[in-house]
């Protein structure tokens, strides 16, 4: 594969001197919003560059990143500069937007379109009407960049998130764009296949020379790769000069808040050599698993895809039954969090979402409200869920599910894509949920939060449980697994 | 009410694409498309199948795998078309034992003899309850009350039930010679956008059912004493409507992927496909073109010359009926030389 930046296929040979992206004084409100979300915005990506673009929720971040694709810009007013490539954004047609600039979104569902893997890397190929022949080599060319043959037959639905977003990059890139804009790609991912990705990306940078920027609230796992980082604050973007200052970790839990010992707690939950299949063609995914939870306290499951997690929460949450073993639940009242809160959505408002349980499972109104101003909702009661943003979803889920009073709160996921502020909310409610007397077992990806949140952390491998250490001996023993 | 977010792309109208069918509508149709499947939610446990096991997509052995699809959609065509206007109890039966031995050969003995539970019964009831709505023939064989039954109207019924039970068994050979990719493919050029509407489906059912699990495996979840166990068909209704959201919701952002990899960026799309039309497959559809027309003429002959009433006609052996064997044998023959040539 050539280099892109010495191409010529796209039609014009680019100068390095013309940057990749360029505003100047670019300003940007939404319809109806009294402020705008950009303001004197100047900004600066030279050409090859591997650019981080950081910034938290609502920072407008997503907005920049969608102003330069005119097709999926959205509507509001704008004013000022704002070139790719030296090119004014506002002359480029779809065609000529799609082969230059391509553009890979959060969730590796939605964005997959065809039923396999080879149709759907063909897509856009498809779209810009180009030949049988160039498609095939083109296809063809991409796979073995990434490595895809192996699954190039496979179902899309069947594919695990990192594969489903490594062939939305593939997909991306057989259309052979100069610069490639990434919206938080890895924040659906696992640790591992978040590091798959970014290798990935990191060569499609080096070795194809095609400027990337990504967008992304938790930069760390992409600092290594990074030539040039920016941050994104108050409309405008500034340069971050140092890098270190980005890897730190982050305090979830004000340092007040300190744990309880264990004492001697009763034993909300217990598995004793538990055996599950799904069905009886496919391998057991629980193995004789022995494991007992104490009430009070945050117990988290860590451990990669596909482990069993899931299917461990899904077992003490009586959806799934044991084929061999028993189960036993002391907790009087259980609820799930499901790992995408849309699962529990219902309602027009988030009022009425908040209320939708009220008389099967006996709360108010006042409960309900002081329930979401805890988790930080106060003032949306009126917005509708799908208009919340991912973090907001998410603690409307768990509030949601807070206010029926479960005795024993089953998590999966729970902090999967979400930034610093969602983090810490959902930190403080598990922990207070725990001092109330509650339980809580979460099975998640997110080790910092772990380390900061959990009494104990449980390693799950091979539908087992491999070890159950409290989280400083637990991090402190570990050599390949740590945040 | 609907999500601001929605409306506003709605209303405010951001940038359409200027050709083809704007992408989300495209989305919501074939949402909407997936919704007779969503009442087959409950067949299986409400298990959230988040961590997905890893399958492998080997190709199946069917008969003209190796060909360009418009081999097979020729063969399937014109057998289908044959079998379906045949009215003649030989060529039936051929049709039958045809499709029956295709049936073992590529689903093996266990599911199509457990297919033919339901399909003989289906033939014998059309047999019995034909002689009641049709009281023609001459043979009388009894009589129920003031109507008599006839051989010749058991006959044809019987022949009615072979006829049915042989098109969805060829049915069920088109779907395993003719995979959704090769019809893809033959569909391609002609209809780009109605093939990328089927692979869109295809894509959102499992998707669609696998929500549809998790989502009822949370109201199962939901364990508060006092509170009732939840009503089935009001939990499926409240699991349809999170469905719905949900799905709604999606078709934004895939309708985003779509238009920013350059959907409704030229009038016509083209089709990326597996298969090429090579010179031996112009050969075999001229030869199965041709076996085609003589299959064709001995069914059109045989089919004419037969009665049922007022008197049954008695095939005569006659060397068209090898003719009509050998079509029907076909597929079998070519799947038996493409396994002996494996080994």
């Amino acid at each position: 594969m050539t280099r892109l930046d010495r191409d010529s296929v796209s039609g014009a040979a680019y100068s390095l001197d013309v940057p990749a992206i360029e505003t100047r004084g670019l300003r940007f409100a939404y319809p109806g919003a009294g402020a705008p979300v950009l303001e004197g915005l100047d900004w600066h990506v030279p050409q090859g560059a591997f650019a981080l673009l950081v910034g938290g929720t609502g920072s407008g971040k997503s907005t920049l990143l969608s102003l330069l694709k005119p097709e999926i810009a959205p509507a509001g007013e704008r004013a000022g500069e704002l070139r790719v490539l030296g090119e004014d954004v506002a002359d480029m047609d779809a065609r000529a937007s799609a082969e230059r600039v391509g553009y890979v979104f959060q969730d590796p569902e939605n964005q997959i379109v065809c039923e396999t893997v080879w149709h759907e890397m063909a897509f856009g190929l498809e779209n810009l009407g180009v030949s049988r022949d160039e498609m095939r080599r083109r296809v063809a060319e991409t796979s073995y960049f990434f490595g895809l043959e192996d699954w190039l037959h496979r179902d899309t639905d069947t594919l695990s998130g990192g594969r489903k977003q490594l062939l939305s990059l593939a997909a991306v890139l057989a259309l052979r764009p100069r610069v490639l804009l990434l919206d938080e790609p890895t924040s659906q991912l696992d640790p591992v296949a978040e590091k798959n990705f970014l290798h990935a990306l990191f060569r499609a940078n080096r070795e194809l020379g095609c400027t990337v920027v990504v967008a992304t609230h938790q930069p760390r796992p992409m600092l290594e790769y990074a030539t040039c980082t920016y941050r994104i604050e108050d409309g405008r973007v500034r340069e971050v000069a140092d890098l270190a200052s980005l890897g730190g970790r982050e305090e979830l839990l004000a340092s007040g808040t300190c744990r309880p010992a264990q004492g001697e707690a009763p034993g909300v939950a217990a598995i004793r050599e538990g055996w599950f299949r799904y069905d009886r063609a496919s391998g057991w995914v629980l193995r004789g698993l022995d494991v007992a939870f104490l009430a009070g306290a945050v117990h988290a499951i860590v451990g990669g895809n596909g482990c069993g997690k899931s299917t461990m929460l899904s077992v003490l949450a009586k959806t799934a039954k044991l084929q061999r073993g028993r189960m036993m639940r002391g907790a009087a009242s259980a609820a799930l969090l499901p790992q995408n809160p849309k699962a529990l959505l219902v309602a027009e408002t988030v009022r009425d979402e908040l209320m939708e349980w009220a008389s099967t499972c006996g709360y108010d109104e006042n409960l309900a409200r002081e329930r979401a101003a805890q988790l930080g909702l106060d003032g949306l009661e009126t917005r509708h869920p799908y208009d919340l943003s991912g973090g907001q979803r998410q603690l409307l889920a768990l509030a949601k599910l807070l206010l029926i009073g479960p005795e024993l709160l089953l998590l999966d996921e729970p902090t999967k894509g979400l930034d610093l502020e969602s983090r810490r909310i959902i930190a403080h409610a598990l922990r207070d949920h725990a001092k109330a007397g509650g339980t809580v077992i979460m099975a998640t990806h997110d080790l910092d939060f772990a380390e900061q949140v959990a009494d104990d952390v449980a390693m799950m491998f091979d539908g087992e449980i491999a070890c159950v250490e409290p989280p400083a001996d637990f991090f402190a023993d570990n050599v390949f697994y740590r945040a | 009410m609907i999500p601001q977010a929605y409306d506003e792309r709605v209303t405010i109208g951001a940038p359409r694409p200027r050709f083809g069918l704007p992408a989300r509508r495209l989305c919501c149709l074939c949402m909407a498309l997936t919704a007779p499947w969503r009442w087959r939610l409950s067949e299986r446990t409400g298990v959230p199948v988040n961590n997905m096991r890893e399958g492998s997509g080997g190709e199946p052995v069917a008969a003209f795998s190796m060909s360009h699809p418009a081999v097979p959609a020729l063969y399937i065509v014109l057998t289908l078309g044959l079998t379906m206007f045949s009215m003649q109890p030989v060529l039936i039966a051929l049709s039958l034992a045809g499709g029956l031995a295709y049936g073992f050969a590529t689903r093996g003995t266990v599911r199509t003899l457990g297919a033919l539970r339901w399909q003989l019964p289906v033939i014998l009831i059309i047999a019995l309850v034909n002689p009641l709505f049709s009281a023609s023939g001459s043979t009388e064989l009894l009589r129920i009350g003031m109507r008599a039954v006839y051989l010749e109207s058991m006959v044809y019924g019987l022949c009615m039930g072979g006829l049915f039970v042989a098109s969805v068994l060829w049915f069920e050979a088109a779907a395993s010679m003719l995979e959704y990719d090769k019809v893809l493919a033959l569909l391609g050029n002609t209809a780009p956008v109605i093939a990328l509407m089927i692979s869109m489906c295809m894509r959102l059912i499992p998707q669609f059912l696998r929500r549809g699990r998790t989502v009822l495996a949370v109201q199962d979840a939901i364990d508060v004493p006092g509170r009732a166990p939840a009503d089935p068909v009001r939990s499926r209704l409240w699991a349809s409507s999170v469905l719905m959201g949900w799905g709604m919701e999606d078709s934004l952002e895939r309708a985003d992927a779509m238009r920013s990899r350059g959907w409704g960026a030229v009038a016509r799309r083209t089709t990326y496909a597996r298969y090429r039309l090579k010179p031996s497959d112009v050969t075999a559809l001229v030869l199965l073109a041709l076996f085609g027309a003589a299959a064709v003429a001995v069914a059109w002959i045989a089919t004419t010359q037969y009665s049922f009433y007022p008197q049954l006609s008695v095939p005569a052996p006659w060397p068209g009926y090898v003719v009509y064997a050998a079509w029907m044998a076909l597929p079998c023959v070519l799947r038996a030389i493409d396994e002996k040539r494996f080994g």
